[in-house]
Order: C-alpha cells, then sequence, then structure tokens
C-alpha cells in the first residue's frame, strides 16, 4: 500500500441522497451523503441558523467516544464553512461512513471497538467538503486539509498508520480558500519551533497558487515531488468536471 | 422524530393499477430482478452490492475471545445491522425502526442460524480462546429490497474474508500477523440467499420480485424465502398481511429456486476475479512468503 | 448573452470584467452568488457563472437535488394534512411543510372549497418564500381570480423524481432550443408514435404525468427520468424514446 497515493473521488455514489462523493487518499476511503437543508428535530432547532449534524461511522464495530470526538470536531468546522444563517430552523445533516482504511501488517488490530485516528481526519473533512459541494449546499468557502507526523525530527505527509504509531506527534492542519487556518488538531509531544514548521509545511500543500503558465507548471512539478499532489487543484478539477457533466445542455 | 416520506396518492393508485396490467413503473417483468451487482474491497472481507438504487455495504472482521460458557466448543459469529441516516434522514442514530429490526432477524435465521458459517472450527482451545466473527451490515441507499441485498453482502463478505492464521505447540497459542502468515479463509458449509415477493391486488393474487421502495409501500403482503443453491430452505418468512394462497406460494418457492442459483452463480463468478485479480504475483509471491519465515 | 465557460467555486473571486455593467438597470444577483457589502460579489456554490448584459444579471448554473422555495415558482406538492384554514402540503421530503390556504382556489368559497386528502397531488404557485417563514402556495392567479391550471391533480397517471436542474430545462419557454430537452416532444410525436399525455412540471424537482394508458405513463416516466440520469442529448434522447416505445408492451 503506498501512502501518498492520489487522491480519487466518484460524485452522486448514492442516487437517493441530495449529494454524495467518494473519495480515496493514501489508503482512505470515505463514503459520504449530505441531506439538507431539511426540517430540524425540536431539540436541534435554532432560530436563527442551520444545524449541521456530523455522523462518522466505522467501518466495523459500533462508534464511541473516539467517533463522538471526531463528529464534535468536523462539526465545528464544517458550520463555519457552510452559510448556516440562511437555512434557520434547519437541518443539514452529513453522514461520513469509512470503508476502507489502510492495514497495519505487523499487528492484529482488535475491532470491537473501533478505533478511528488522526490520520483519517483529513479523508473524512475532504470528503464531507466534497459532497457538500456536490448537493450544492451555500458555502463561504472550500478548504483543503492535510495531515502530519513528526517522527525522529522528520516531517511525514499523509502519515499511514504504522508512521502514526511511531509518531513523536501528529497534527491536522486545514486551510480555507482564502488561506485561513479553519482548524489545527495536534497529539503528542512537540515544541513551538515544530508546530510552527508544521504549519508552515501545511500551508504550502493547501494553499498552492493555481499555476499560470507553463513556467510555473515546471517549477510545481518540482516541488509537488516534495509536498504531495495539489490538492486545491484537485478539488477544482474534480469540480469542473462535475459542472460540465451536469450542465452538458449549456 | 422525523416523518418517513409517503408517497402520494396519485402514485400509490397508478402502481396497484398498472400492476393490474402487469406493468411496473421501471417497465421491469414481474419476476425480474434490477441489475446486481457485487463489488469487493481492497480488503479481505469488504463486500458492496449495488441492486437498482439499492446499496449495502457489509463488512466482515474477526478477533479472538472467550467462548461463551455454555458452548465451549463454539466460536461466537454476529450479525449487526444499523441504518444510518445515510439511507433516509427519517433513520436516527440508536434508535432501530421496525424495518431495520426485521432485517436483522431475517438474516440471522437465514445465515447464522441455517449454519452456514462452521462455528465449531472458530474455537481454538476449548472453553478458552476461539475467535469471534463479525459482520456489520451498513445500509448505504434504500430503494426497497434491503434483505435479498443485505444477505448477498453479508455471504459474499464471509466467504471474502480470511482471518489470522493460528497455530497451537505445547499448547500455546501464537496468531500470525498477515506479514508472517497469509491470512486463511473461514470453514464455509453452504450459502444461503434470501429471495423476496410482494403481494399486489385485494386477495395478494399479483406476485412480484424485488420490489423497489416505493412497491414496497403500496403492497399487500410481503413473503421472503431463504434457500441455497441445492434448493434447501433455511427459512420461510411470511410477517402479516393479507392471506396468499398455498399453490401460489410453492410457485414462488420454485421460480426462487432459480433466482438463488442464478445469484449464486454471480457471487462465485465475482470471488473468483476477485482471487484471480489479488494473485498477481502468482506462485512465485506463494514462495516467497514461505521464505520469509 | 455571454457563454463563455466559467466555473466558480465557493468562496472565489469573480474577476470584475465578467460583472455586467449596465448604465440604467440595476445590477440583479440570481440563485449562488451573495452580496458582501460594499463590493464583493462571491459565489456560494459550485458552478458556472452566467451573466446577461442586457438584463445586467448574473447568477450561476448549477445542478442539485434538493428544492428551496422560492417565489412564483410553478410546483407539484403533496397535502399531509388539513387544518382549520389551510392544507398543510410537502414540496420536498423531510422539509418543513408549506401552507395552501382553503380559498386559495379559482372561485373558491367557504363552501365550494375542494375538498383534498392526504397523500393528494396540487399543481400550485409560490406565492410566498421567506427563509424565517414556512413557504406558503396558492392554486389560482391573484390579480384575475384564475387557475391558469393550477390546482388539484386527478385522472390517472403518476408523479416522477427528476433533478432541479431538469426540471427547470423542462419549464423553459424553448425547451428545445435553450435546454436541450426534447423527449416530451418525440414522445408525443413520429418517434415515439404518437403517445397521448399531458404533463406538470414542478420545480420542485416532480414531474407529473398523467393518460388513460398505464403504458404510455410508464413510457413517458422512464424516458424523463433515463434522460436525466444519463444526461443525454437530443439524438440520445430519440434513441431512447425509439427504445423504450419498443421494449415496453
Amino acid at each position: 500500500m503506498t501512502a501518498s497515493s492520489a487522491p480519487e473521488v466518484a460524485f452522486g455514489v448514492l442516487p437517493r441522497a441530495d449529494g454524495s462523493a467518494r473519495y480515496s487518499h493514501a489508503g482512505y476511503t470515505v463514503l459520504a451523503s449530505v441531506n439538507g437543508p431539511i426540517e430540524a428535530q425540536r431539540r436541534d432547532e435554532h432560530a436563527y441558523e442551520a444545524h449541521v449534524d456530523v455522523i462518522v461511522r466505522p467501518a466495523a464495530g459500533v462508534g464511541g467516544t473516539r467517533e463522538r470526538h471526531l463528529e464534535a470536531i468536523l462539526q465545528s468546522s464544517l458550520s463555519q464553512l457552510i452559510l448556516i444563517k440562511n437555512f434557520p430552523r434547519c437541518l443539514i445533516q452529513i453522514v461520513l461512513q469509512v470503508e476502507n482504511s489502510p492495514e497495519n501488517d505487523y499487528v492484529n488490530t482488535k475491532l470491537v471497538q473501533a478505533s478511528l485516528n488522526f490520520a483519517l481526519m483529513p479523508a473524512l473533512i475532504q470528503t464531507a467538503i466534497l459532497t457538500l459541494l456536490s448537493a450544492g449546499v451555500p458555502m463561504r468557502a472550500t478548504a483543503t486539509v492535510t495531515a502530519i507526523a513528526i517522527s525522529h525530527d522528520k516531517t511525514i505527509i499523509d502519515p499511514s498508520p504504522r508512521d502514526v504509531e511511531t509518531a513523536r506527534s501528529v497534527h491536522v492542519l486545514a486551510f480555507t480558500s482564502q488561506d485561513d487556518l479553519l482548524l489545527a488538531e495536534s497529539e503528542g509531544d512537540f515544541t513551538v519551533k515544530e508546530w510552527d514548521d508544521v504549519y508552515e509545511t501545511a500551508k504550502k500543500i493547501c494553499c498552492r497558487p493555481a499555476p499560470d503558465g507553463a513556467a510555473m507548471q515546471l517549477d510545481d512539478d518540482e516541488s509537488s515531488a516534495a509536498v504531495g499532489p495539489d490538492l486545491r487543484q484537485f478539488l477544482r478539477s474534480m469540480m469542473e468536471s462535475k459542472v460540465a457533466a451536469d450542465l452538458h445542455w449549456k | 422524530m422525523p416523518r418517513d416520506h409517503e408517497p402520494s396518492l396519485n402514485e400509490k393508485q397508478f402502481v396497484t393499477q398498472a400492476l393490474q396490467e402487469n406493468l411496473r413503473l421501471d417497465g421491469r417483468e414481474l419476476d425480474q430482478y434490477r441489475p446486481l451487482e457485487l463489488r469487493f474491497g481492497d480488503q479481505h472481507g469488504v463486500a458492496e452490492v449495488t441492486l437498482g438504487k439499492t446499496k449495502v455495504l457489509a463488512r466482515a472482521t474477526a478477533e479472538l475471545t472467550v467462548p461463551y460458557p455454555d458452548r465451549p466448543l463454539d466460536g461466537i459469529f454476529t450479525i449487526s445491522t444499523e441504518l444510518s441516516p445515510m439511507a433516509s434522514p427519517s433513520f436516527e442514530v440508536n434508535r432501530p425502526t421496525e424495518t431495520e429490526i426485521l432485517l436483522s432477524r431475517l438474516l440471522e435465521k437465514t445465515v447464522r442460524r441455517s449454519g452456514a458459517l462452521d462455528t465449531e472450527s472458530l474455537c481454538l482451545v476449548a472453553g478458552k480462546q476461539c475467535w469471534s466473527v463479525r459482520v456489520d451490515v451498513h445500509v448505504l441507499s434504500h430503494d426497497g429490497n434491503l434483505t435479498d441485498a443485505a444477505c448477498v453482502a453479508v455471504v459474499a463478505a464471509l466467504r471474502h474474508f480470511r482471518r489470522p492464521d493460528t497455530s497451537i505447540a505445547q499448547g500455546v497459542l501464537t496468531v500470525y500477523t498477515p506479514a508472517e502468515r497469509e491470512p486463511v479463509p473461514l470453514s464455509w458449509l453452504h450459502s444461503p440467499f434470501c429471495v423476496t415477493w410482494s403481494f399486489f391486488g385485494e386477495e395478494g393474487t399479483t406476485a412480484l420480485l424485488d420490489a423497489t421502495w416505493l412497491e414496497e409501500q403500496v403492497r399487500v403482503g410481503s413473503c421472503t424465502f431463504s434457500m441455497n443453491q441445492h434448493g434447501e430452505i433455511c427459512q420461510i418468512a411470511k410477517l402479516g398481511g393479507v392471506p396468499v394462497d398455498a399453490v401460489a406460494l410453492l410457485q414462488c418457492a420454485s421460480v426462487s429456486l432459480t433466482r438463488v442459483k442464478e445469484i449464486s452463480d454471480l457471487v462465485d463468478r465475482r470471488l473468483a476475479e476477485d482471487l484471480k485479480r489479488r494473485d498477481k504475483g502468482g506462485f512465485m509471491a506463494e514462495l516467497r512468503a514461505e521464505n520469509d519465515r | 448573452m455571454a457563454t463563455k465557460h466559467h466555473v466558480v467555486l465557493p468562496g472565489e473571486p469573480i474577476d470584475p470584467s465578467l460583472i455586467p455593467t449596465h448604465p440604467k438597470h440595476p445590477l440583479r444577483l440570481g440563485p449562488g452568488l451573495r452580496h458582501i457589502p460594499p463590493e464583493d460579489i462571491v459565489p456560494t456554490v459550485a458552478g458556472q457563472l452566467i451573466t446577461n448584459p442586457a438584463k445586467n444579471s448574473m447568477w450561476i448554473e448549477y445542478n442539485s437535488n434538493r428544492y428551496i422555495p422560492s417565489q412564483n415558482d410553478l410546483v407539484l406538492a403533496q397535502i399531509l394534512r388539513s387544518t382549520s384554514d389551510f392544507y398543510l402540503c410537502s414540496l420536498s421530503p423531510h422539509t418543513a411543510p408549506a401552507t395552501l390556504p382553503h380559498l386559495a382556489f379559482e372561485a373558491a368559497t367557504k363552501k365550494t372549497r375542494p375538498q383534498l386528502s392526504p397523500g393528494q397531488l396540487v399543481y400550485a404557485r409560490v406565492s410566498l418564500a421567506n427563509k424565517h417563514m414556512d413557504p406558503e402556495l396558492e392554486c389560482v392567479h391573484p390579480s384575475t381570480g384564475k387557475a391558469d391550471g393550477l390546482g388539484p391533480i386527478t385522472g390517472p397517471g403518476c408523479a416522477f423524481d427528476v433533478s432541479l436542474g431538469f426540471a427547470r430545462r423542462l419549464l423553459m419557454a424553448r425547451s428545445r432550443e435553450e435546454g436541450g430537452v426534447g423527449v416530451l416532444e418525440m414522445l408525443g410525436g413520429e418517434e415515439g408514435g404518437g403517445l397521448a399525455f399531458e404533463t406538470a412540471v414542478g420545480r420542485n424537482g416532480r414531474v407529473w404525468v398523467g393518460s388513460e394508458s398505464a403504458r404510455t405513463v410508464v413510457i413517458v416516466g422512464r424516458a424523463l427520468q433515463e434522460t436525466d440520469r444519463l444526461g443525454l442529448g437530443l439524438e440520445g434522447q430519440r434513441k431512447l424514446v425509439k427504445r423504450l416505445v419498443r421494449e415496453i408492451k
């Protein structure tokens, strides 16, 4: 299993949902559906804005505290992106189903309590954003996410489960399309200096400027070997082809 | 509690009226299935079944545990079914609906109670150590006939699954990781499949296969046959609805057998294709695995 | 009309040269755009930016599945229940109900108003759409008092679900030239062997197809759904119509 395989996405996988996408990157495959805006239940109803409901479901076993934790992180970041004030008293429901996660061949994992880890988070957030775009839910901006692990003074982008296990610290950072920091979650031991480095690397990955011409393109190819696939460009080209397919009659 | 969406009166009337002329909304024959597709994941034990707009994902996993005290010689086998809001916003997390309970009961009866999986082979040390095999059924998209689709997914996932290899030497149990030894398949005895009939008309005279969600909302009764390709019936469930003529049911049973054979062939074919795809290195790769030890 | 292919994503800046500037008309923003004072115009959905300099308007063209009510849209609503003054109707599954006053029908009085049962379909116009209130519907033109084809849908037929973009194309005045859908004309014309049917297209992604013959309804419904799902062009639609007429007996 190659850790830095190119990201892939398929839209409209679930014909009965308002929006759906299956995204795979770095060995993780996540399927998501978005329904909304729909009527919120009384207890979730908010008079001025929509309630964003995120449900994370592990591939095997029942969800536990780890999933609730991920849901809470995702909910607060996605609420920043979605124009929730446009839909008072509504509910926007995002269900994320983990289908595949890379296996660690060197340990037999316990599975009754599914354990989701940090390395999964970029795939979850990216899938959620792609699905929201496919459902046509109004948003303030798009975002790109990356995970970085530090082990033995080496930074690893998109770490594999084995990397995460041996790493000293793991960080997940997301940036909006306006280059603002949307989310920063860290786990483990690290210094301020290390975090600053992680921030710079993540920003380089997530906020790469759109290539302007051939000269830029060349530069880009050299740097892309070091920092992985250009996520922002990927997001854009995928949406371009989806829009072109939707509006084939234009 | 979000209400489930009801079809309109116009739709209900039309479905019944068209069926009197043997017409279905999607132009299918009465005993015709929607296109059935089966796909395996990168990992062992992941199967996704697509039946028209219905989509079900099943995933099998295994872990070591202690057998139940009253059955010290048997391993543990569970099927867990949960309908998430992904299938429809009317399903809530941790609040099972009737559909969900009926689905899990039917799968339980068809796969577990019929002894499709040899649970004795899951026991490693009597009363002390055994495998617990668990299948999680995820309904991704619900457009009717969940039972048949879910059953194919469960059977395919279990037959595709590989558990870690073990050995016992001088009373010490060793479990090998995938890097040390190739995982082994489960001991599988037979493959039962479900075929669900829906009945229409005032006396349930019109019977059709693989009903869509709209048809399920309008039907007056249903009956699920579970059998394997040898025609051995595992269970028949007719839960409520209008009474149906016994001769008609016999007729349904014999048509079900041909459908089960078709499904069974498809699963066998897909499993063989997947094995071929994985077996890239062929014999040489296997030799290398031996050398690793 | 500018037809250049400009795909935009939420939050992306719009090239100022694309924004139409008309000396007289005020700038009109359509779906998918929002104005952040003082002078930023930002897309909120992923789609194609369309501008119309003659009318000084711009909007984002995109396809989705969830209907958000907007005033003057024609919709196919389903009655949920009746209260003392109005019917509660559903425009799409799981959304808040819309209200349809008992007296918003042609020549309706307290005594002559139509009695509708739950589950009945009505073809109606959205008379009020506001994010803070439940949408309101009417089956009568407010100034003329005429039904103009709106009202309860009766007679044999069935409703089919399509995407919102497809419903919009079906409702275009010249759907064949502008929207690229000729499937209905073909079904009623030579290719379909002159099937006789009527339709009511709701902007909420529901199309009702009515005909005395169940076969016709099934053919028309499938033709619509397949055209939408497969994204067929005019030639593809012609082939589809011929195949369906041949296959369904």
